[in-house]
This record gives C-alpha cells, structure tokens and sequence, in this order.
C-alpha cells in the first residue's frame, strides 16, 4: 500500500461522512457549470435586451462561488475535527507532520477532483434541461444546446483553485496539537452553553424593533430605514440564535413540572446543546433563507408588474412632441408609428391632448416648479375613456387643480407630499385640491412636478375654463396609441426609443414611451433574477441540510451510547421516534420559520412600494419551501433513526 | 416467592460455528439479597446478565422476575418492563452527559412520569444515602469516577425496582473508590432492601456479596454464601478462582 493509495482508502472506505460534503461540492459545480453555459450562448451573449439576464446569471455565479468556499472551508474544519483521534493514532505510529499534511491534502484533492468532475459531468448531461427550463422561464425561444468552452474552462479552473486553496489551508486546521490533545478525541465534555440574560432580552428587543420598523415603514421612507432594519435584524437573528433560544430552554428547564416530564428531559437537554453547536450554522441558513424567500417572492410577482404595467401605461404607445412650433419631424415619427402597427396588424386608436406649459412665479410649500404642465379637464376625461378607466371625480372649477399621477407607485407617496398653490406669472393661480384616480399620461412624458429629481407627480388637470385663459410659455403635443394587447407592440419605434423610452428629460425634441418593449426588458429581468434566486436558494438549501446530517452522523457514535443507555433503561421505541423527531423538527424549521418570519416582514415593507398586492405570489413562494423543507425533513430523520437503532437493543 | 427465578436457561450463539454460552443454568434470587456471579472470561457472565436484563433472549430455559417472564412480553412491553422492574448499574457509568447528577438520577421516574414532587422527595433520600447530595447540580464531567458510579447506583434504585442489576461495578475504578462504591451498594440493599445482582471479576468486590456463584463455560460451577467475615468469605473466593482455574488475568485479586 503506498502512501497515494492509503489517502484514497481513507476517503473511499469513509463515503458516508464524505457524502455530504461531496454532494454539496458537486452540486455547487454543477450550478456553477450550467449557469456558465447559459451566460456564454451565444443567442444570450449576442442579445441586446437578455444581456441584462446574462449579468444577473453573473451575480449568481459569484454568490454560488463564494458560498461554496465557505462551505467548504467550514465542512472541512469540521471533518479535521471529528479525525482527531485518527490523527493521533496515525503520529503515534511514527507519521511525521508533513506526512500528515500530504495525507489531507491528497484526501481534499481527491475529493474536489471527483466534485469538479462529477459536476461538470452532470451539468453536460443536464444541461440541455437547464437551458429548455431557462428558456421556458425567461419566455425567450428554446435555446440550442451550445458548449462554449469559456464555461468549461471558467468551472474547472475556479473550483480547481478553489479546492487548492482549500487543501492548503488545512495545515493551519490541523495545527500543532500534542497527542495527549488528540487522543482527548473529537468531543470534549457538554459543557452547559454560557448565556446572558441582557444579550437575551437584547435580543428580543432588537428583533422586535426591527420587525416594528419594517410594518410601520411608510413608502418614501422604506428605502431608508432598509439599511438600518437590515442591520438591526440581522444582529437580532445572531443574538437569538447565540443567546435569546438557548435562554429560553434554560428557563423551560427551571420549570420541572414540563422539564422533568416524560422524555422531555431528554429531548430538551439533548436539544440545548445541539443548539449552541449548530448556532452560528443556523443564524446564516435564516439570514440567506430569508434574502432568498424575500428576492423570490418579489420576483415571483412578475403577473403583479403587467397588471401593474397596464394601469402605468394606459397608452402602449405614448409620444410627446415637445413645442408646438417644430411640427415636421412630429407628423412623421407618429406616421412612422402608425405603419409600424399598421404592418403588424395591431388595431388601435389614437387620442392627441395638447399640454400647456405655465410659467410659475411663486408656489407654496418646500418644492420649487419652474413650470407646470396643465391639460384641461375634458381631455383628461378623453384619456381615461381611450384607457378603459372609470372614475368619479367631479368637474373641477375655478383654481381648482388635481396632480396627475405617474405611476401607481405615486400613490403611496401622496401622504408625505404638501400640496401647493402655485401662482402663475401671468397673474392666475392654481391650487392643488387633489390627485387622480388614474394615470392620464405614462410617466417620462411629462417633465417631473416639483423641480426635484425623482420627483414623482407629472402635471396638474385644470379646469376647462382655466386652461383656455392660461397663456403658455410652451405647448406639447401628446399623442397616445391604445390597444387591449399591449405586450405585442414590443419592438416598435425601435430608433425613436431606446430600450423602450425616451424621457422628457433627454435632449432631443420629443418623448416616447413603448409599454411593450419596457415590459419585455422588466420581465426578462424579473425572470432572470427569479430564475438565478432560486438556483442559488436550492444551492443553499441543499448545504444547509447537507450540514446538519454531517453533524448529525459526527454525533452518531455518541448519540448511539447515549440511546443504547436509555433502551435498557427502559425507553420504548416511540418515546425515541419521539424525542428524535422533535430535536430534528425544531433544528430543521427553527431556521426556515424564523426565515420566514423575516420575509414577511419584508414583504410588509415593501408591499408599500408595490402597489398591487404580491402576497398570493409570496405565499406559494413560501409554502414550496416549506414542503421541500419537510421532505428533506421526512429523508435525514429516517436516516439518522436507522443508524441510531442499529445495534440497539 | 424468589424475585429472580432462572430456570434451566440456555443460550446458544448461531454463526459458522455456533458457541453455547450458557448450558443449563439454574439458580434464584431471594428477595433483599445481595448475589455476586463471577468465572473466568468467557464463562458466559455477561451473556447471562444480559438475558436476565431482557436485552438478550434465551435460546431456551426460563426467566421470571417477580413471577413474571419477560420473554412472552412484545418488545414494548419488554421496555416497560425494564423501566419499572430492573435498574441498571454499568462498568462505564453510561451517565448521560447533557444532564446535570440530578436529573441522571430522577430519570427513571421521569420517564414513568411520576410527579415531580415525589421525584424530589425520593431524590433527597437516595442522595442522602449515597452521600452525593452535594453534586447534585454539577454536571457528569465535573465528578470523579467513584462519584459517577455512586450516581448510576442512585439512578439504578431510585424507582425501586424489583432487582437492580450491576455489571463490573468497579471494573473502572481504583480500589480506593471500589471500596466506597460496594459499601454503598451493600447500604443500599440492606436499607432499602433492594435485591442486587452482581457480575464481577473483582474478589474484593465479590466479597460483599451474600452469596457468590461461580460459573465456567456456560455452566453453574458452585456457589458460596457469607459467613460473618468479610476477610475469609475474600480468601475462600480467592482459593475459589484459582481452583476454576482461567488465566492469569482473571485472578484480578491476586494483583491486590
């Protein structure tokens, strides 16, 4: 037997406390790999709208590779710790330090070898799966199956260095322990895990706050109390997980009418200490699980975002010519518009509404508008109609004057807004008595209200009487296309607008707003983002379970004493199935419940900035989840079980 | 009526070549008695506390323990029956290491459910007995090995069972605490009452016994019962072993 040989022995006679670590290893380069593929297609490199989709597959590959070092890094701590005894017996026999180092190094090689190419493997053969499931969920036609070598080149080499890295840094692991230390074993005495009463109740206070801060978050302030909710509760989880539930099963165990009940003092001591090991595995798998939950359930939402388009963009096609005078390129780019939906068969109808443009003297409130957009009532009536709207506002009157809004993310932010009375230069004056109901006019059309940028109001409605006394320093013209169908006119008006806008803003003497084309782009990028968010959740789901059953089976000759005791004390065969599932219950969905928790709380705060509610979305999110939770559940605990009841009396 | 009744037991172990540990053994246990069973190694002691502890099942013959055999019983029943019936006394402690002295002693109550209030009555009394009463809120890694041993035979009586089997007692500990461990033991049958049987290599052990009985190869051997000293029951154990012969290493106590 030679040396090479003894290393690979060690790991092939040691499958099963390998196979976690190699599952997770391979499956994160299997990812890794067909994520790789999708990013350099060629239909998707080549593509101008999709290579926003390529990006985000980007970040997800990062995500995936620094997770997977992590996890690795921490597994193979761990392995290093459960061999201590083996280390020793291996000194003792007269290995040297350096011989011992080759030894774990080989062994980690070997095994990131066979990773890189199991991986790698399956993701050629899955594949073509992965890019059809691709495909199918970014709505884009069946991608061919392409082999560009910069994927295969990109997984091997970074996972290659990756595991390198790795292997060397086990000689710091194995350190300079004596051997008295490392026949001590793998397993010092329990000791009671240490807490504070203080951290505890910090705890609580913390998630509390955070949790408080998040419902009650208005929608102009969510952005910013974001960071600080973020901060709050991820210190919270920590100190919950460290100190807040450990405290709690200290007092459960002063109470001896439960604690000395029963199996529950088996179950509830034994839990404890499972606990404060498991902590800080625990306190990441919420705070990813819950980032996880968050980002997929909102871009789950997508059925939300063209609900939402439809009622943001009354016209699919919205065009503004910017002052009355420059009338030529106006005729032509609306002719233009009108062939290009004429060719691909789309019926439509077309409404125009001139804007006048009032130069403002003085306003009330904070805000400074140097000019106002005003379009008069009975054309404001007209858009709604051509929309498909109803609504029961009354007439306006007199200076009455109500903001339209851009968007319906506006209306979240009416509550912060002062509404003012502007005083025009010509002498009349408008006061601002209200908001529509609807968008009249889609957003990037009109200049924004207020002179601030992200200002979000667009115009004022006046009434009809007013708009005719009004003296403008500019007037534009709009003209809106509306269709039912409005996702087919994607692509239209291609050179007038790039990506699907061009906004008031820009230079150029118009403005134009395709609902088709900027759907398109937001749902590619919408799916992409879901599509990379549940790749890298499953690519977290499977370490985090794939952990729990490594410490689990570390814990196994232990645990196995520890029941065999029991059973010839008398402890049946239920009562174990008992005390087993409620440990492993509370260890599996302890984390995926407080996740929970977190991201609907999230989903609270930014439900403020979605104006339509995502909640069926998110839920089904969740409850998948939680059912693949539960089988995998269902899969480790009747394997832990078999193992604990061999030899078992 | 005798608490332990073995009758014609028999154990044959099946494999590619089937070993009989046990032929025809036939002995019983009186109540409040103090029985050490001792032979050389693979005699067959071991397989017969097992299946006296229900772990094990005969390949014939019969057990009844307080009149009853826990052979017919279903593997449930056979787990109640340990729990309210046997307590248990191991050569490594086996003291479960996330509980505090305390709650490794009230766990057979615990588990039949008896109410707390007669745990902790029953708790002070044992503890007092054994004289551990100032552990009992330390954890199992903090105490010496003669303390965990006094905490185990706490364990073993503290839910009155009919019998309380104990296997090498002493085997891990030095003779300071083995001493202390078997007047302990002894207290605990002689107050309480309890029926004890003892597996031991250990003549010093085996002399605090009642009644020894010496088995080789499977089979009863001969029996011996205490008379008033303590010192000539040890030397008569002594001249025992070496007449059952075995090797050297069971002659433990020549070592003393």
């Amino acid at each position: 037997m030679t040396f090479r040989q003894f290393a690979y022995r060690n790991v092939t006679r040691n499958k099963r406390k390998y196979a976690a670590y190699f599952v997770v290893s391979a499956f994160s380069v299997m990812i890794f790999f067909v994520c790789a593929l999708f990013i350099y297609h060629p239909d998707i490199s080549k593509s101008l709208v999709y290579s926003t989709a390529a990006h985000t597959m980007m970040a997800a590959e990062a995500i995936i590779y620094v997770f997977c070092s992590l996890f690795v890094l921490v597994s193979v701590g761990s392995f290093l710790q459960s061999r201590k005894m083996e280390f020793g017996i291996l000194l003792m026999h007269g290995m040297t330090k350096r011989q011992l180092n080759t030894m774990v190094f080989l062994e980690n090689m070997m095994i990131g070898t066979s990773a890189i190419l199991t991986g790698t493997l399956l993701g050629l053969i899955l594949g073509k799966l992965f890019l059809m499931i691709g495909s199918t969920f970014l709505g884009i036609p069946l991608l061919t199956f392409h082999l560009p070598w910069q994927a295969l080149v990109l997984t091997i080499c970074s996972f290659a260095l990756l595991f390198i890295l790795i292997s060397l840094s086990t000689f710091f692991f194995i350190g300079n322990e004596s051997l008295m230390r490392l026949f001590q074993g793998e397993r010092k005495a329990e000791e009671e895990p240490k807490v504070s009463l203080v951290l505890s109740i910090l705890s609580a206070l913390l998630l509390l706050t955070g949790y408080y801060m998040a419902a009650t978050a208005q929608a102009a302030s969510v952005e910013k109390v974001m960071f600080p909710v973020v901060v709050i509760t991820v210190a919270g989880t920590y100190l919950f997980y460290t100190q807040l539930s450990i405290y709690t099963v200290k007092l459960l165990k002063t109470i001896r009418r439960l604690y000395w009940n029963h199996t529950n003092i088996i179950t509830l001591s034994g839990l404890s200490y499972r606990w404060k090991e498991n902590a800080r595995m625990f306190f990441m798998v919420t705070i990813v699980s819950a980032v996880s939950f968050t980002s997929v359930g909102v871009f789950a939402s997508i059925h939300t975002l063209s609900r939402e388009l439809k009622l943001d963009y009354p016209a699919a096609v919205g065009y503004v010519a910017k002052g009355k005078q420059s009338q030529d390129p106006f005729d032509q780019h609306v002719d233009e518009i009108k062939e290009e939906l004429t060719t691909l068969g789309l019926p439509y109808e077309t409404l125009s509404i001139p804007i006048k443009y009032a130069e403002v003297e003085s306003q009330s409130g904070p805000d400074r508008t140097l000019r106002l957009p005003l379009i008069a009532y009975s054309d404001y009536k007209l858009a709604l109609l051509r929309a498909g709207f109803t609504t029961d506002e009354r007439p306006l009157s007199g200076d009455e004057g109500l903001v339209m809004i851009g968007s319906q993310r506006d209306r979240s932010l009416q509550a912060g807004r002062v509404k003012p009375i502007y005083t025009l230069k010509q002498g009349l004056s408008i006061q601002e008595t209200g908001y529509t109901q609807h968008v009249p006019i889609a957003e990037y059309l009109l200049p924004e209200l207020d002179g601030r940028d992200g200002g979000d109001f667009s115009g004022v409605v006046i009434s009809d009487e007013l708009y005719k006394a009004i003296d403008p320093v500019q007037t534009d013209l709009y003209t809106g296309f509306y269709m039912d169908d409005f996702p087919r006119t994607v692509g239209i008006a291609a050179d007038l607008a790039h990506k699907g806008k061009r906004s008031y803003e820009s230079n150029s003497p118009y403005a134009i707003v395709v609902s088709g084309t900027l759907f398109e782009i937001q749902r590619t990028l919408y799916n992409t983002m879901l599509f990379a968010s549940l790749l890298v959740g499953t690519v977290f789901f499977i370490a985090a379970g794939s952990f729990l059953y490594f410490r689990l089976y570390t814990d196994l000759d232990h645990d196995r004493h520890q029941y065999s005791t029991l059973s010839k004390m008398g402890l049946t065969d239920q009562e174990l199935n008992r005390i087993v599932t409620i440990q492993l219950s509370l260890l599996f969905f302890v984390p995926v419940g407080v996740a929970i928790l977190h991201s609907v709380f999230a989903f609270i705060a930014l439900q403020r900035l979605f104006y339509l509610s995502i909640a069926v979305e998110t839920g089904a999110v969740l409850l998948g989840y939680l059912a693949v939770q539960g089988l995998y559940f269902f899969f480790i605990r009747s394997r832990y079980l078999r193992n604990l009841k061999k030899n078992l009396i | 009526m005798p608490i332990l009744d073995v009758h014609n037991l028999s154990k044959i172990y099946e494999g590619k070549v089937s070993t009989q540990a046990l032929n025809h053994i036939r002995f019983s246990v009186e109540k409040g008695e103090f029985v050490g069973i001792m032979g050389p190694s693979g005699s067959g002691k071991t397989t017969l506390l097992n299946t006296i502890a229900t772990i094990d099942q005969p390949t014939s013959g019969q057990i009844l323990i307080n009149g009853q055999d826990p052979n017919l019983l279903s593997r449930q029943e056979k787990a109640l029956f340990r729990r309210h019936e046997l307590g248990f006394v191991f050569q490594h402690f086996n003291l479960l290491d996330t509980l505090t002295v305390e709650e490794n002693i009230v766990l057979p109550l615990t588990l039949a459910g008896a109410r707390v209030q007669e745990m902790e009555s029953r708790l002070q009394e044992v503890a007092s007995m054994l004289d551990i009463e100032h552990l009992l809120q330390k954890r199992t890694y903090e105490i010496s090995g003669g303390q965990m041993q006094r905490t185990a035979i706490a364990r073993a009586m503290i839910h009155r069972p009919s019998l309380i089997l104990a296997d090498e007692p002493t085997g891990n500990l030095d003779s300071k605490a083995s001493g202390e461990v078997m007047n302990m033991l002894t207290e605990v049958n002689k107050e309480e009452g309890a029926t004890v049987l003892m597996v031991t290599h250990d003549a010093v052990a085996a002399s605090f016994c009642n009644r020894v009985i010496f088995i080789k190869d499977g089979r009863f051997y001969s029996e011996m019962y205490r008379g008033s000293s303590r010192g000539a029951f040890f030397q008569s154990i002594i001249d025992m072993l070496s007449l059952l012969g075995g090797t050297s290493h069971d002659l433990s106590a020549i070592r003393l």
